[in-house]
C-alpha cells in the first residue's frame, strides 16, 4: 500500500471513529469533525517540525507558511515572529512558545559519545535508552541516548549522572565526520498519534498546540471587527527561561494593556497525579490559568475573561498549575497578564497527550478575545 | 533444485481463490462450461501458481538481511501472542507453514541428514490484566525480565494487540511540572505495578469500543532505528537479526541445494517452557544435528532429538534495553554461515 493510500485510509478510521464517538461528549456546539481534522493537520506537521530551545527556526517557517495573505511576518533579533493586526489602543498581546524541551550537544569524546546538557526541565530516565535525533546544520542523524554503563544494586530510577549519546561512532573524527558539531540540539523522534475518539500522543505539545491554536485564529481573525491592535508573538526559547519572550517584552515603546501567553495547562487529571489542584479534565474545553508559579491574574481580569466567554457559549476551565508562560517578562513592565491553554497530561514527557476538541475551542477563544475584548 | 515440500500449499490457494470466484466450474451466469474450458483452467491454475510462486519466491529471496531485519524488529510479538508475526513470516516465507503450536516452519531438501536450524520468534511482554471504570489498563508481564526492563515503559507509547489490529496508547508518567516542590519521584525503579495504560478513552465502555480486552498483549511501539554505518537498535534486536539471517538463508536455500533434509523453524514460546521447540522435535525431528539461533536453551530442554547442538549469537551492545543494538555486518555473515551449512556436510 502506497504512504498516500496508508493516509487516506488512517484518516478515513480516523473520521469514523469521530462520528461513532461523535454524539457523546462534543465539548461545545462549535466543535465540529472537521474543525478536529484541522487542528490535527496544523498540529501533526508542527509536531512532527524539531525545534529544541535554541533551534526552532524549521518550526517559525511551518507558521511563516500558514499566515494569511495580509500578515506581515517579523523576526526579531532573538529569532520571535511577530504578526500585527489592526491599529490603535489598547495594545493586546497573544504569545505562543515554538521551542520545545531536549538536549544539546556540549563535548565529542575521544571515543566518539557525546556529552549532553538539557534544554529545559523533565524527568532524564525517560530519555535513557532510546532513539535520538541530533539536530546537524546539514539533517538530522540518527544516534541513541546510551543505557547507564552498570545498574547498581539496588537499581535506581534514575541514571546516574546523565548520560550520552552515541551515534554509532567510535571515534571523535567518526562522529564530527557525521556533521555532528558542539552545540548541535538533540531530541528523540516524534511522532503524532492519534488515541481513542478526539485525543492525540506526542512530545512537544507544549507548545506546539498553543502554537496551532493561535496560528488558526490568525487565520479565522475578521480584521475588519478589530479596533485596536493586536499582536501576535510565536516566540523562542521558553523552556531555556522564557528567553524570547523577555526580549519581546523589553522591546522599545512597547507596552501592551494586557498580555495573554497561550501555552499548556499542566492538569492533574489522570490518575497517576495528585488532583488537590490543577484539575482541568481533558475534553472539557480550555482552561485559564488564573494562578502558576510566576503569575497571578488580578481577580477583575479573571472574571472578565469568564464572563466573555460565558456570554459567548464557550467552555472554559478554570484553575491554578505549576510551571511558568511567556507572559512572566511582560509583568515586569506591569502589563496585566491573563494566560490560558488547553488542559494537558503528562507534561514534558515522549507521551504527552490532549484533547483535540479542546484545541478547537481554544481557537475561539483566541479569536473572541481579539476582537472582542 | 531443492524439493520445496510446501509447494502445494501456493497452488492450493490459488485453486481456492478460483473457487470462490469461479462458483464450481460454472460462468458467472452460472452457463455450465464446456470441458475443454475445464481443462485450459486447470492448466491456467497450475501456470498461475507456479507464476506466482516464482514471483513471491524472487521477491523475499531478494530482500537481504538488513531489510528482512528492519522489518523482524518492528515486529510485535510477545509470548504466547505470535500469531501475527508467524502469519507475516508465512506471506515472506510462502515455502513454510505453520503448524498447531504456531511454530512457522519449512521442510527443504528431502532424505538423510535430517538437520534443524531454529530462531524464536517471541519477546518479552505485557498483557493487559484489568480494565479500569476510568478507561485506564493495568498489566501483567509476560515473559520475566531484568531489574530496568519495566522502567522501558515509563512515559512511552505503547500499542495494544486486540484482535481488530494495534490500539495506540502511553504509559502514563507525572507530570514534570506537578512534581516541583512536592515529594519528588521515587528512587526506585519503574515496575510494571506502576503501569496504567491512557488509551484515551474515558470508561470501560469507551476501551471496549476501541477492541481493547482484558489478556489482549502489550508491547511497547516499535520500528527499527538504523543509526551509525550498519547498527540496527530496538527491542530484543539481537534475537530478531538473528531471525532474519535464518529468513534470508531459508529464502536464498529454498531454490537451491541442500544436503539431505534442512528444518528451518522460527518458534514460539521460548521464554515460557520452550513448547514451540519441543513440538518441532516431535514433528520433524529426530536430528541429527541442531542450530540454536540466539535461543537460550537449558541442555535439559533439548534431550537427544536434537543431535549435536551448536549455538550461536550475535553480538548486542545494549543488552535487553529498547535500544539493544546489532550490527547487521555480523547478521548477514550469520545468514552466509547458514547457507553454506545446509549445502555442506554436518
Amino acid at each position: 500500500m502506497s504512504m498516500n493510500a496508508k493516509r487516506h485510509v488512517r484518516l478515513s478510521l480516523a473520521w469514523l471513529t469521530l462520528l461513532i464517538f461523535w454524539a457523546g461528549g462534543r465539548v461545545s456546539a462549535q466543535v465540529t469533525p472537521d474543525r478536529v481534522e484541522r487542528v490535527a493537520e496544523v498540529l501533526e506537521e508542527l509536531i512532527e517540525t524539531y525545534g529544541v530551545s535554541g533551534d526552532e527556526e524549521r518550526v517559525r517557517d511551518v507558521v511563516v507558511r500558514q499566515l494569511p495573505e495580509w500578515a506581515e511576518p517579523e523576526i526579531d533579533d532573538v529569532g520571535n515572529l511577530w504578526v500585527r493586526a489592526g491599529q490603535g489602543d489598547p495594545v493586546v498581546v497573544f504569545i505562543a512558545h515554538l521551542d520545545e524541551v531536549g538536549f544539546q550537544i556540549t563535548e565529542i569524546l575521544a571515543d566518539g559519545t557525546a556529552q549532553l546538557r538539557t534544554r529545559g526541565g523533565f524527568y532524564p530516565n525517560l530519555w535513557e535508552a532510546t532513539p535520538a535525533l541530533i539536530h546537524t546544520g546539514a539533517g538530522p542523524v540518527p544516534a541513541i541516548f546510551m543505557p547507564r554503563d552498570t545498574v547498581a544494586d539496588p537499581p535506581a530510577r534514575r541514571p546516574p549522572d546523565g548520560f550520552r549519546l552515541s551515534a554509532g561512532t567510535a571515534t571523535r573524527a567518526a562522529t564530527e565526520a557525521l556533521g555532528i558539531r558542539v552545540g548541535d540540539t538533540v531530541s528523540n523522534p516524534k511522532e503524532f498519534v492519534r488515541l481513542g475518539a478526539t485525543r492525540a500522543t506526542a512530545r512537544s505539545f507544549d507548545d506546539r498546540a498553543g502554537s496551532t491554536a493561535q496560528l488558526l485564529a490568525v487565520q479565522a481573525l475578521d480584521l475588519d471587527a478589530l479596533d485596536h491592535e493586536v499582536i501576535f508573538i510565536w516566540s523562542v526559547q521558553e523552556e531555556a527561561g522564557l528567553v524570547g519572550a523577555g526580549v519581546a517584552a523589553d522591546a522599545p515603546g512597547f507596552t501592551p494593556a494586557r498580555v495573554h501567553a497561550i501555552d499548556t495547562f499542566v492538569s492533574s487529571a489522570a490518575p497517576i497525579d495528585r488532583q488537590n489542584f490543577a484539575y482541568a479534565p481533558l475534553g472539557s474545553g480550555p482552561v485559564a490559568r488564573g494562578v502558576d508559579s510566576s503569575s497571578v491574574t488580578p481577580r477583575a481580569v479573571l472574571d472578565a475573561f469568564l464572563e466573555l466567554a460565558e456570554g459567548h457559549a464557550l467552555p472554559l476551565q478554570v484553575g491554578a498549575t505549576n510551571g511558568g508562560t511567556d507572559g512572566t517578562p511582560f509583568r515586569d513592565w506591569g502589563v496585566p497578564h491573563m494566560p490560558f491553554g488547553w488542559p494537558l497530561r503528562y507534561s514534558h514527557s515522549p507521551v504527552e497527550l490532549i484533547d483535540l476538541e479542546d484545541v478547537v475551542v481554544l481557537v475561539d477563544l483566541i479569536k473572541l478575545v481579539a476582537e472582542e475584548w | 533444485m531443492a524439493q520445496i515440500t510446501n509447494f502445494l500449499h501456493l497452488h492450493q490457494f490459488v485453486g481456492d481463490l478460483d473457487c470462490r470466484t469461479g462458483a464450481s466450474g460454472s460462468g458467472i451466469l452460472g452457463v455450465p462450461k464446456p470441458i475443454m474450458v475445464s481443462v485450459n483452467r486447470t492448466f491456467f491454475r497450475r501456470a498461475l501458481a507456479v507464476a506466482a510462486y516464482l514471483v513471491v519466491a524472487a521477491s523475499v529471496s531478494a530482500q537481504t538481511t538488513p531489510e528482512f531485519a528492519d522489518r523482524f524488529v518492528a515486529m510485535t510479538a510477545v509470548t504466547g501472542y505470535e500469531q501475527r508475526m508467524a502469519e507475516t513470516l508465512v506471506d515472506w516465507l510462502p515455502f513454510a507453514d505453520r503448524d498447531r503450536a504456531g511454530n512457522v516452519v519449512a521442510v527443504i531438501g528431502s532424505g538423510s541428514p535430517v538437520r534443524l536450524a531454529v530462531c524464536p520468534m517471541d519477546e518479552r511482554g505485557y498483557i493487559v490484566g484489568r480494565i479500569l471504570d476510568d478507561g485506564f489498563l493495568t498489566l501483567r508481564r509476560v515473559g520475566g525480565g531484568g531489574p530496568l526492563f519495566d522502567q522501558g515503559l515509563e512515559g512511552h507509547r505503547v500499542a495494544v494487540w486486540t484482535d481488530g489490529g494495534p490500539v495506540p496508547g502511553v504509559v502514563s508518567i507525572p507530570s514534570t511540572h506537578l512534581g516541583r516542590g512536592r515529594a519528588s519521584q521515587p528512587d526506585r525503579p519503574f515496575d510494571v505495578d506502576d503501569a496504567i495504560i491512557d488509551v484515551g478513552a474515558d470508561s470501560a465502555a469507551d476501551v471496549a469500543a476501541l477492541g481493547v480486552r482484558v489478556l489482549d498483549a502489550v508491547a511497547l511501539a516499535k520500528r527499527a532505528h538504523r543509526y551509525g554505518e550498519s547498527l540496527l537498535a530496538g527491542p530484543e534486536a539481537g534475537r530478531r537479526a538473528g531471525c532474519a539471517a535464518l529468513a534470508r538463508a531459508a529464502s536464498t536455500v529454498a531454490s537451491g541445494e541442500v544436503l539431505g533434509t534442512v528444518v528451518i523453524a522460527f518458534v514460539v514460546e521460548s521464554y515460557l517452557r520452550h513448547s514451540g521447540l519441543r513440538v518441532v522435535a516431535r514433528t520433524h525431528g529426530p536430528f541429527s544435528a541442531t542450530w540454536l539461533i540466539d535461543y537460550e536453551v537449558p541442555d535439559r530442554a533439548l534431550g537427544e532429538d536434537f543431535g549435536g547442538v551448536e549455538r550461536s549469537r550475535l553480538p548486542v551492545r545494549f543488552e535487553a534495553t529498547p535500544v539493544e543494538t546489532v550490527d547487521l555486518v555480523d547478521a548477514d555473515a550469520l545468514s552466509d554461515r547458514l547457507i553454506a551449512w545446509a549445502g555442506t556436510q554436518p
